[in-house]
């Protein structure tokens, strides 16, 4: 109550301010907003230039991002792509970016990259909103890959703006099209029929890409019928998907098939995933490790691992995985990054390190009598093997 | 931060020993909560139970756990985008609290209102609330009764109050429907009786706030102006206990009344005549230190928050309703927080014995203050009759005893008032305009009202005795005889559970209470 009290208090002070510069900024302002609402019926005549104009300028203002590699993932917008690229790339989840007010102002205001963000927002005049990501936040993804986030299928008139004038942009250069199905949702039809101009799309454009479909949400589905709904649409997005082949996965962010799914995209993902393999169990076998595990860098989604003996919980994996993620979240509070980890007891010790590129390796060593120098430079040395591998 | 579950069987047994084993788990939380930080947050390795056999937690509960962790880090608290649905959590009873040693303990089911106060602690709390200055005049209450009648009429007060109280207490468990957590005894009214029970719940407890805050300003005006007249007496060493009726003695009792008041000209002055006659004009129990305390106190009242005060009141605090008026009604009222004041209890089930004790004491401190300045009252010299309303007028303002407990109870009732003023105004203004500070205007108009009541009373009635009980049989008849009896009969009604014994039991409670506010104006 105080606090508000003061601010109001601050608020009537404020304007009972008014000196000559403030009321001709206030004049200036006025006849702007006035000029662009005039605008509005023009560019409603002629459609899709406005949106032109705004990508265009964003695109402008942003490095060239043609000849990148690009990881689309796509779905309606509510179907859980944001919070799914944040969990698995451990970004912050940027929630300012939803339907604005009708004013020309939140337009424009929505037009500004927000570098803090790793993604900004285009809203358009009908108020539909637009999710980019920004180029240089850090999602790199295997390489080169980028990832694009699009809303897509939410709304009727930008959906045929959008996908007409810049559908080639979109599609172009497509390594991997991911689009996310709300199982929950009531407009089968409709969504089917956004992933259909999608897959168009992409058989224009990049008719290489390989397509996954994530049926999202499956906690809200009771237990008993999550197989079967899953087969059912699977069976669906199959048959639509001819002649492009698509793998389908169940999915929900309170589960561990979410890891589950995306660590087996990226799997199919790297080039010489079985020969990497081979090379980790030799690799294994020589140091003598109990288990040894290759993970993505940026979002340590587990692409291959080797165990001598088996392990007693399935669950581990997504486990380390929040674990390194979490502790990255808090490096990054103080403007460091995370490099590598040694956890030591009697009974084991464990070790993570940068390995390659695009890769970390966790070593688990079971006989806690090997010094950490030895398994140090082994390490070190096999990471020269496996750069090569790349 | 790696994971102690591969074999941290061999890993745990030297760390259980050096943690001290718990006895029986007593944690309980807040059930507030157990709503923003589900599950706990702290690294589990393994469950230990009360029986001591070890125990695994298990694979999916840990992943679990630590994806809440990870998810709770990647959104702002504020955000509801990640928070673990319903439907995901575990359900209360597989819940565990994990210790940074890393053993976890089971929760207790926390029923609704678990506290962390002992017995002794909420014990004390009732008997301080329920203690007001009602205290002082139930000498005088005894000396109108008579005496053996008094004594049977404060048991039979506090017998019939306690029942109240309970039925009050247990008056949220009868409503299933709704969730009751966070229900005072007037949401309870309001109910059963709709719009009406609300207003005139409120109605009530405004009579009584406003009633105490009457009574408070009365007997701080005697009090201030009693410590006056003894701080001027002593610095000009004038002694002036010869002009009214009193016992010939070292620590003398005196009959203000029955004297011939303060005489505009004293009769017995041995230093400056026109200085104590200068005094005795500005400084007059009923005509001018009313006023004086408006200065002081006025603009205390216009606060928007009272946590300033209660620094010098931290026990007063507690109390949403401190009940002062009345002289046995209010004397024993406590029944619109009874409820906001035993939900700290840490065991619940005592709660009934606890109010029951509370009570007792009460009843006892009373009787003892009552009987003790009864009795001692050099009755030989001066009639009993003498005993005033207010018991610390029997003592003149020269003795150095009453001169410190009336400081010290200025002190309190200041810092104590504008809290009263607080409760009023955020009840009043929140009902009727729906915020509570609606604007400076509002708010003071409210004080004006407030103040000049108290100041008009102690101009022209300053009767605490009367004050409180005319305020406290008023609001005594809603709170403590209709509102409890009337949602007891109507929820055995609802659940067909009605017997004539019962039926007349409450109604002749209902007709008592009637009975006793239309005695106050007629005996």
């Amino acid at each position: 109550m105080e606090e508000s009290d003061s601010e109001k208090k601050m608020e009537k002070e404020n304007l009972g301010l008014r000196p000559f510069s403030a009321v001709v900024l206030n004049m200036l302002f006025c006849i702007s907003v006035l000029i662009c609402i005039s605008l509005i019926p023009i560019s409603k005549a002629i459609g899709s230039w406005k949106f032109c104009l705004m990508v265009y300028i964003c695109r402008w203002a942003l490095p060239n991002t043609a000849l990148k590699k690009k990881v689309l993932l796509m779905g309606k917008s509510g179907s859980g792509k944001t919070s799914m690229r944040s969990i698995i790339f451990a970004n912050y989840i940027a929630r300012d970016t939803r339907r604005l007010g009708a004013t020309i102002l939140d337009r424009l205001h929505s037009l500004q990259i927000n570098s803090s963000l790793s993604t900004y927002s285009l809203v358009d005049s009908v108020g539909n909103t637009r999710t980019f990501d920004v180029e240089h936040s850090h999602v790199r993804f295997l390489g080169n890959l980028v990832l694009n986030l699009w809303d897509c299928g939410g709304q009727d008139t930008f959906m045929e703006n959008y996908f007409t004038s810049q559908r080639d942009n979109i599609f172009r250069n497509v390594e991997v099209l991911i689009y996310v199905f709300d199982v929950e949702s009531r407009e089968l039809e409709k969504d089917m029929h956004y992933y259909q101009s999608c897959l168009e799309a992409i058989l224009q454009n990049s008719p290489d890409a390989k397509i996954f479909c994530l049926v999202h949400k499956m906690d809200l589905v009771q237990e008993d019928q999550r197989d079967l709904i899953f087969k059912e649409r699977e069976e669906d997005l199959r048959r639509l998907s001819r002649p492009l082949e698509c793998s389908c996965f169940r999915t929900s962010i309170w589960d561990e098939t979410l890891y589950k799914a995306w660590s087996s995209i990226v799997y199919q993902l790297i080039p010489n995933v079985q020969q990497l393999e081979m090379n980790l169990r030799n690799f294994a076998e020589i140091i003598e490790a109990d288990e040894v595990l290759l993970f993505e860098r940026a979002t340590f989604l587990v692409i291959s691992h080797y165990q001598c003996k088996e392990q007693r919980d399935a669950h581990r994996f997504e486990k380390i995985s929040n674990i390194i993620k979490q502790f990255k979240l808090s490096c990054s509070k103080l403007a460091a990054s995370f490099q590598s980890m040694e956890v030591r007891n009697s009974n084991f010790a464990a070790f993570i390190d940068i390995f390659t590129s695009n890769t970390y390796v966790m070593v688990v060593m079971s006989d806690p009598s090997i010094p950490s120098a030895a398994t140090l430079i082994n390490i070190r040395n096999a990471r020269k093997h496996f750069e090569k591998l790349e | 931060m790696a994971d102690l579950d591969s074999d941290s069987r061999q890993l745990l047994a030297p760390e259980a020993d050096r943690e001290v084993l718990p006895g029986p788990m007593n944690i309980q939380f807040e059930s507030s909560d157990l709503r923003p930080n589900r599950p706990f947050h702290v690294e589990p390795t393994n469950i230990v139970s009360v029986s001591g056999v070890l125990q695994r937690v298990s694979d999916h509960a840990s992943a679990m756990n630590k994806r809440i962790h990870y998810y709770s880090r990647l959104a702002a608290p504020a955000d509801q985008a990640l928070v673990a649905p319903d439907h995901v959590v575990p359900a209360p009873e597989e819940r565990y609290v994990y210790s940074p040693l890393g053993s976890a303990y089971k929760l207790q089911s926390c029923p609704e209102g678990s506290g962390k106060n002992t017995s002794l602690v909420t014990i004390f709390m009732i008997w301080n609330t329920m203690m007001g200055t009602s205290i002082l005049s139930i000498p005088w209450g005894i000396k109108q009764a008579g005496f053996t009648t008094g004594v049977c009429v404060i048991l039979l007060m506090g017998l019939l109050t306690l029942y109240c109280c309970y039925r009050v207490l247990r008056s949220r468990a009868t409503i299933p429907s709704v969730d009751t957590t966070a229900w005072e005894f007037p949401d309870v009214c309001r109910h059963y009786f709709g719009a009406f029970g609300q207003w005139s719940s409120l109605l009530f407890s405004l009579v009584s706030l406003v009633g105490a805050m009457i009574v408070y300003w009365v007997l701080m005006s005697n009090f201030l102006f009693n410590t006056g007249k003894f701080v001027f007496n002593f610095i000009h060493h004038i002694n002036d206990t010869d002009a009214a009726l009193s016992t010939n003695d070292s620590n003398p009792v005196t009959c203000p009344s029955a004297g011939s008041g303060h005489p505009d000209n004293g009769s017995a002055i041995f230093a400056n005549a026109t200085g104590l006659q200068q005094f005795e004009r500005w400084w007059d129990k009923s005509r001018t230190v009313p006023f004086y305390l408006v200065g002081l106190l006025l603009p205390l009242l216009n606060f928007k928050s009272p946590s300033f005060f209660s620094k010098f009141n931290v026990l007063e605090m507690r109390a949403r309703f401190p009940q002062l008026t009345g002289v046995l009604t209010l004397a024993f009222f406590i029944h619109n927080c009874v409820i906001t004041l035993l939900k700290n209890n840490k065991n619940q089930e005592n709660n009934v014995r606890d109010l029951a004790v509370a009570y007792l004491l009460v009843t006892l401190t009373y009787l003892y203050i009552g009987v003790l300045v009864f009795a001692s009252f050099p009755s030989p010299p001066l009639p009993k009759d003498c005993i005033e309303q207010n018991f610390l007028d029997n003592f003149p303002s020269t003795d150095v005893l009453s001169f410190v407990a009336r400081i010290f109870l200025l002190f309190q009732m200041v810092t104590v008032y504008p809290l009263l003023g607080y409760l009023a105004r955020v009840q009043l203004l929140g009902h009727v305009f729906g915020d509570p500070y609606p604007s400076i205007f509002h708010v003071l108009v409210l004080n004006l009202i407030i103040v000049g009541a108290g100041v008009s009373m102690a101009c022209l009635y300053p009767n605490i005795g009367g004050i409180i009980r005319y305020s406290g049989a008023a609001c005594g008849l809603a709170f403590v005889f209709v509102y409890p009896s009337l949602t007891y009969i109507l929820s055995l009604r609802q659940e067909d559970r009605l017997t004539w014994p019962s039926l007349l039991f409450h109604a002749l409670l209902i007709v008592l209470g009637l009975a006793n506010l239309v005695a106050q104006f007629f005996m």
